[in-house]
């Protein structure tokens, strides 16, 4: 039994050592944000400040703009809204309500998902263009929620998976195919829902392309687009304590999220049907 | 039906419809603000005379070809080794998901400091042992792998997530019959572990590909803009600066749909070997 204990330590050891180093570079950018730029340049490296430099995050905040950090909330929750809204009755539609063309529907819905997003990034933009929204919320918005392919399976999956006799019984009651969506079906697929709008918060949140070409100006833009003005400035000299700061300000809320919510968010990226 | 009208109409607008425009667009010469003039096949020609396609689809295969095969394997091995039951492993496991959190932009910023060799860590290191690197980014060797590193490691949690839920999957039985067979841990994980998530393995195949070549525009764009010289300009890249800084959408057009050939190329090659292995 002892070489059995020697041997789970070890392993645990090992687990712990190669988990430190997965997390580094962001422990390194948490504490970076808080030290002076001497302590972030000095060998050997410290590890943690000394002296907090909260001012590093106030500096961010002057060039970032705190408008962003509202549009990154607008843009993320108006995602997960629309899609919510739209893909919870597609999803039951295409798993109850016998019609037609169900299966081509469902397969057009499986085919973007092959689809790498470089390949629609510019004719969606065109399409988003030429209907006037670049630099609005809903050209920033819509054209993300319409990509909830997944969204429609997985709601799908989980829809065909309830008994039968639930659905079945409601209808005989003489409930309409909208009670019997709403009163009955809704609340039972609640925990993927809750999976799928994690999942959704953190991909939506740290979208960087669709939101740079579509949110030019900061009426719109979000955080994960102005962040880049740390960095990409070569005019005027920003410390990189700051702009790490910035970056700090940016990961914070998809931290949260994901430390709250972890187990849905394994879940709900497994959940899709995938494999 | 109308439970699914309101999906349908936008997932139209803004996911089928793109699809043709750029088709249709590829015939045509557009600068956003004019009005588009037929020129034939004039785009598709320009592919011919192109010289920076060709190093653009290079670009793009060292991409893949560097970071798609590491990621799954240090994601499978990883998987392997918090694959256990220990008390508090579910605190542990949450350090190896943590890069998920982590968004192009922040990863931009944070390794642009930690490769520029004149300010950050990797410098300081460097001089104590005698060293002058130069800054990672700035030179056109080191670039594009510079780059790959960071998408390994922002890739390896989903690797992970998938694969532990794989390995959750194979039964206990398998295990104690090859140890009363007597094999060590390590044939154990080659020989049972390893061909029992096939499956998963080409999942993730083809989407860490997906991943390396999509995340070849997002990571170039916000870290290195394709720079330095174009080292690390993929396809996406290319076409992406063809439309938003030449703002010449017909060529861009075309360069999407040579993309999207090369991809269904790929992802054709990959189910016919995933076939031909099946039996």
């Amino acid at each position: 039994m002892t070489t059995r204990r020697k041997h789970d330590l070890g392993r645990y050891v090992a687990i712990l050592a190669v988990g430190l180093l997965m997390v580094f570079p962001l422990a390194y950018l948490i504490a970076g944000s808080l030290m002076t730029v001497a302590e972030l340049a000095q060998y050997p490296p410290a590890i943690a400040p000394a002296d907090p430099q909260w001012s590093n995050f106030t500096q961010a905040l002057e060039v970032l703009d705190p408008r962003t950090i509202l549009n990154s909330f607008i843009f993320v929750i108006g995602v997960i809204v629309v899609q919510l809204a739209l893909s919870l009755p597609a999803g039951f539609a295409l798993a109850r309500i016998p019609f037609r063309f169900t299966v081509l529907i469902t397969a057009l819905f499986v085919f973007p998902i092959l689809v790498p997003g470089t390949l629609t990034l510019i004719p969606t933009y065109v399409v988003t263009f030429v209907l006037g929204l670049v630099g609005t919320y809903p050209g920033l918005i819509l054209p993300v929620a319409a990509g909830a392919s997944l969204g429609v399976l997985l709601f799908r999956q989980s829809f065909a998976n309830l008994p039968d006799g639930l659905i079945d019984a409601a209808r005989v009651d003489g409930a309409s195919w909208l009670q019997t969506f709403t009163r009955i079906a809704l609340p039972l697929i609640r925990p993927a829902i809750a999976a799928y709008s994690v999942v959704t918060f953190l991909a939506a949140w740290n979208l960087y392309i669709w939101p740079a070409v579509v949110a030019p100006g900061e009426e719109t833009q979000p955080l994960s687009v102005a962040l880049l003005k740390l960095v990409a400035n070569d005019y005027t000299f920003i410390p990189p304590t700051v702009a790490f700061a910035g970056a700090v300000i940016s990961v914070i809320p998809v931290l949260i999220v994901f430390i709250v919510f972890q187990k849905w968010f394994t879940k709900g990226l497994i959940g899709t049907g995938l494999e | 039906l109308l439970f699914i009208a309101p999906m349908l109409v936008l997932f139209l607008v803004f996911v089928i419809l793109p699809l043709f425009t750029a088709l249709g667009l590829s015939f045509f010469s557009w600068r956003f603000l004019n009005t588009p003039t037929w020129v034939g096949l004039d785009n598709f020609e320009h592919i011919l005379r192109d010289r920076a396609l060709p190093r653009s689809i290079v670009v793009t295969g060292l991409f893949v070809a560097m970071g798609v095969l590491p990621t799954i394997l240090i994601g499978f091995i990883l998987s392997v080794l918090i694959n256990v039951k220990l008390r508090g492993i579910a605190l542990m496991r949450m350090l190896y998901f943590v890069p998920i959190v982590v968004s192009v932009s922040v990863n931009a910023v944070l390794w642009r400091f930690i490769y520029d060799t004149r300010r950050g860590p990797l410098g300081a290191i460097g001089r104590q042992l005698g060293l002058d690197l130069p800054s990672v980014l700035d030179t056109t060797q080191w670039a594009l792998p510079g780059l790959v590193v960071i998408m390994i490691w922002a890739g390896l949690p989903l690797v992970i997530i998938f694969y532990l839920a794989a390995l959750q999957r194979i039964s206990e039985d398998l295990y104690a019959a090859a140890s009363l067979d007597g094999a060590g841990p390590w044939r154990m994980m080659w020989s049972i572990t390893w061909p029992n998530v096939a499956t998963t393995t080409w999942l993730l195949l083809v989407l860490e590909i997906v991943f390396f070549s999509a995340g070849s525009l997002d990571f170039a764009r916000a870290t290195t803009d394709g720079g330095p010289l174009d080292a690390t300009t993929s396809l996406g890249l290319y076409a992406f600066k063809t439309a938003f800084e030449r703002r010449d959408v017909g060529y861009s057009s075309v360069l999407s749909l040579v993309q999207m050939v090369v991809i269904v190329a790929v992802a054709g090659l990959l189910l016919f070997v995933a076939r031909v292995r099946r039996r």
